[in-house]
């Protein structure tokens, strides 16, 4: 059976999200942007509508959302800005290490308190001299009585800092390599723990970035998740599910891109009449168009992969890579139709390249996803 | 008390409506709930809010695809939705005279329509809902208090604002400024879920023939001179005052 | 016969009153009858004279309850006078008034309502009339399935009539019941200092968020509007900026306008505003962004900063 069709709460997601988008988004978008500074009134209001921590579960008085409904809200909020959904995708990253591994009472002690506020979690994998070799970490951690102790420094940490909480990867038994690895919740304002803001990004600038440095961080060891050595395990089924939202927040980009450039090409005259009459620009449309179709198909697949609770290793891969491929393009195609106004911020365009380039690298650079699925190739 | 606020489900004013053989083609395009209506519900919700004790029922009679208009109400907040199914094109007073008797039914006392309606271009919903019930209106409200059983509402006149008073039961129809509508909140809508919609095919809450038929439709294609004026500032003003004088006939000689 | 409303206020007869005496004449000698014009109020008995300068056969009801102007006594008044006479047809202007009257008269007399219409035509038996919908994208005409009807005619599309008639003037007495009184008027605000009427205006210049500020209404919309005597108007945006007060605003939230000549400052042209201004006759834009959509719904169009040219435009006027 295949059915496209959504369900009617899945309608009005869809809805509230573009209206949040339009409405209060995009019009602040640049000015985010421009000052690269933190979003904090719009993730505000967006956590008073309900759009951040879409996963937590109702167990512990969250919604509990499936993948395909937030991919249906990602992909509009990026829509609006892409800097912006990645605080809040972030913070869902952040979420799902506890979602996954996190026993019921850690449930209800870390994502209890987030519940109906603007508060934010993070996941801290990534390492200056490491991205996606995790098993290469340098981070350590020691057990002491009834403590983990933590030293190291993460790197590229979305909403490092402002978090509430932030699952941090370290290993415990390094000679065990990636079996060696710890996942441990460590809560904001610990003593140890301290965070340095990145700036001068290319894109994504809305999205607050930081080096997480981790001194003798101690947290008890009941903020484990899963058993010591299932780290790297927790991680890589987190990376399975949360690149989906990274492909929909691509998908969002591309939606826009293909948006400005259909109104700007039947705005802008050239030669006497508007550009869009000419083929050049309308290859340029249609291919967007493929583009943003069929990444927003495989975008679906793995979510609906993922809520029938099936395999969705590969699927996620090649969503994640697919769609960031189709939305790079897509911006890159919508700056060349805006010319001269493609290439300044005064225009929308110009962003939309800077902030969807990032797709393409975080949560696993495509080549890891390409890794990803030949791996699964080579297997069968 | 009841309070029913009426909703239509329209275009989204951004969606591009296309010539087709028959009139106009509304495939494709982005339906909305008319942008109207959302103020008569958040107003209807900020009494009850204001401890006001009330029901809200949102109403909608028109096609399947109103029932999304429904959920929107009822995820801002509506108690409960009521939809009265019709493929029907029916003209505003024949809607009024179906929904004049919903809200007779439901014994409701206070009524908010969109002030104009972005389908038919139509402000005639809540005068003829009023005058069904033999109710009075105010249209294009800016401004209500209610104290007790009387209303005060300020709406525009043919020239400024006034403030009219009556008892209720009445019928009010917004505008803009009236308030900020609020989004529905996901909690609300998964919340929206479990309230209830119920469905009446139009047959069985009136008899109704519409009294007025679409001869044709077709889009409206104004064709103006798009002549863009060029030159230094002074050149330009005296071109453009010429033009408007000499040409469009619209300057006094 | 076919029915004409006639709306007055400050003691005189409407513009929009002299252009439904037009549309009623003649779609009364389409439908082969007579036209018959009705005024009301507390003390209008001149201003019914001064209407018999129109229209042949002229009926004045005055009434206590008739000072103010109110739906539901004007709904009592108009279908009792309709019965009376036996109109085949009632013809209102689509101004504020009449767009709220016309519905309840037309639900009194159980008749089809044509709403704000441009045309009329008698086919057949039926009466068609030309409309705009779907936020004045789309045109359409309507047909009314059985008579009588009621119509209210857009303001600032029909010709004003000739005068030299000399007609009648007949009092009628109508009883209006109690629950058709049940609305009080209060407290009344009017726009400041005698700025012209938005609706009726022959000229209106519109300020949207381009001008800048509320400082771009006083040094310019506002002057050009004086030196044109046009009305002055602005858009949504600028309203939610709290620049100007939501009466001036035209468009799908505010009011529709058909003026002779719009001039549009500043403004985008979304297409929630052209739905309240397409219906002009010429329109004027002028902007700094080239590529506004506005322009495509102009017919004479300035890219230019407002600051160079309206001045300019001002100064040629006041010679």
């Amino acid at each position: 059976m295949i059915d496209f069709t959504l369900t009617e709460e899945q309608r009005q997601i869809q809805s509230l999200s573009r209206q949040f988008a339009r409405d209060v988004i995009a019009p602040q978008a640049a000015r985010f942007d421009r000052d690269e500074s933190y979003p904090e009134e719009i993730v505000a209001r967006a956590a008073g509508l309900g759009l951040l921590n879409v996963g937590i579960p109702q167990a512990v008085g969250g919604l509990g959302l499936g993948m395909l409904d937030e991919v249906i809200m990602g992909e509009e909020l990026a829509w609006g800005c892409m800097g912006i959904y990645s605080v809040l995708m972030a913070s869902e990253l952040g979420i799902t290490p506890v979602l996954l591994a996190g026993s019921e009472e850690q449930q209800e002690r870390f994502l209890g308190p987030l519940v109906g506020k603007p508060s934010l979690a993070a996941f801290a994998l990534s390492e200056p001299d490491n991205g996606s070799d995790a098993a290469a970490m340098k981070t350590r951690a020691r057990i002491d009585g009834d403590e983990v102790v933590i030293t190291g420094t993460k790197m590229w940490i979305t909403n490092g800092g402002l978090a509430d909480f932030t699952v941090v990867f370290a290993n415990l038994e390094p000679e065990k390599r990636h079996k060696g690895v710890v996942a441990v919740v460590v809560e904001k304002d610990t003593p140890g723990l301290s965070y340095q803001k990145i700036t001068g990004k290319l894109g994504q600038r809305a999205a607050h970035t930081a080096e997480l440095i981790f001194d003798e961080v101690r947290v008890p060891v009941s903020n484990i998740l899963g058993e010591p050595g299932d780290g790297f395990r927790i991680a890589m089924r987190t990376l399975d599910r949360t690149r989906i939202p990274v492909a929909a927040g691509a998908v969002g980009v591309a939606g826009r891109a293909l948006h400005e450039s259909t109104k700007y090409s039947a705005e802008r005259q050239a030669f006497g009449q508007p550009i869009g009459n000419f083929q050049a620009i309308q290859f340029k449309l249609a291919n967007m168009k493929i583009g943003l179709e069929t990444a927003r198909w495989q975008t679906w697949y793995a979510a609906w992969l993922v809520d029938s609770g099936k395999p969705h290793t590969e699927a996620s891969a090649i969503a994640k890579a697919y769609a960031s491929e189709v939305a790079f393009d897509a911006a890159n195609e919508a700056v060349h139709v805006f010319g001269g106004y493609g290439y300044v911020d005064e225009y929308p365009v110009a962003k939309l390249m800077r902030d969807v380039k990032l797709n393409q690298i975080y949560e696993g650079t495509n080549e890891i996803q390409r890794v990803v699925i030949a791996r699964g190739l080579q297997k069968a | 008390m009841k309070i029913v606020a009426i909703l239509k489900q329209v275009p989204d004013a951004e969606s591009r409506l296309r010539a087709s053989a028959s009139g106009v083609d509304l495939d494709g395009v982005t339906w909305v709930m008319d942008g109207m209506d959302e103020y008569g519900v958040e107003e209807a919700l900020r009494l009850r809010e204001g401890g006001l004790d009330a029901e809200v029922v949102a109403v909608a009679l028109g096609p399947d695809r109103y029932e999304e208009a429904l959920r929107t109400a009822l995820a801002m907040g509506a108690d409960r939705a009521i939809h009265i199914e019709s493929d029907e094109d029916l003209d505003p007073i024949s809607q009024a005279k179906v929904l004049a008797r919903v809200v007779e039914d439901e014994g409701a006392q206070l009524v908010f329509t969109g002030g104009k309606q972005a389908d038919w271009d139509s402000s005639a919903l809540g005068p003829a809902i009023a005058e069904f019930l033999g109710w009075p209106h105010s249209d294009w409200s800016t401004q209500l208090e209610l104290a007790g059983q009387q209303v005060r509402v300020r709406h525009d006149a043919e020239v400024g604002t006034e403030v009219l008073q009556f008892p209720l039961p009445g019928v009010i129809t917004t505008q803009q400024g009236l308030n900020e509508p609020r989004y529905p909140t996901l909690p609300n809508i998964m919340k929206a879920k479990r309230k209830e919609l119920k469905r009446l095919p139009l047959g069985e809450v009136e008899q109704v023939e519409a009294r007025t038929e679409i001869v044709s439709q077709t889009l409206e294609e104004r064709e103006r001179r798009g002549r863009i004026l060029e030159g230094e500032p002074a050149q330009v003003a005296q071109q453009l005052v010429q033009l408007l004088r000499d040409e469009a006939g619209v300057l006094a000689k | 016969m076919v029915l004409i409303v006639a709306e007055h206020a400050d003691g005189q007869l409407r513009k929009s009153a002299l252009e439904a005496v037009t549309a009623g004449t003649r779609l009364a000698g389409e439908l082969g009858v007579e036209p018959v014009a009705l005024i009301m109020g507390r003390d209008v008995s001149s201003l019914a004279q001064e209407l018999a300068g129109y229209v042949k056969d002229v009926r004045v009801v005055e009434h206590d309850a008739l000072g103010d102007v109110r739906a539901q006594t004007w709904t009592a008044v108009v279908s009792a006078v309709a019965q009376e006479l036996g109109a085949l047809a009632v013809v209102f202007s689509a101004g504020r008034v009449g767009l709220s009257v016309a519905p309840r008269v037309a639900v009194r007399l159980d008749a089809p309502l044509l709403e704000d219409v441009t045309e009329l035509q008698v086919e057949g038996e039926q009466v068609v009339a030309t409309r705009l919908s779907y936020l004045s994208r789309v045109t359409e005409r309507v047909k009314a399935r059985r008579l009588p009807v009621v119509v209210s005619v857009t303001l600032n599309v029909m010709p004003l009539p000739e005068t030299g008639v000399s007609g009648s003037v007949q009092p009628m007495s109508v009883d209006i019941p109690e629950a058709d009184q049940v609305v009080s008027v209060g407290e009344r605000s009017l726009p400041e200092g005698g700025r012209v009427q938005l609706e009726e205006a022959k000229a209106v210049v519109a300020g949207g968020r381009g001008v800048g500020g509320p400082d771009g209404f006083s040094n310019y919309v506002e002057p050009l509007a004086n030196a044109l005597g046009a009305a002055v108007a602005s858009t949504r945006a600028v309203v939610d900026a709290g620049w100007r007060e939501y009466e001036e605003q035209v468009g799908q939230t505010g009011k529709s306008v058909s003026p002779d000549l719009y001039i549009a400052l500043g403004i985008s042209g979304a297409v929630q505003h052209l739905s309240g201004m397409n219906r002009s006759k010429v329109v004027v834009a002028i902007n700094k962004d080239g590529d506004a959509p506005i322009f495509k719904a102009a017919d004479y169009g300035v890219v230019s900063d407002l600051g160079q040219v309206v001045p300019e435009i001002v100064k040629i006027l006041k010679k």
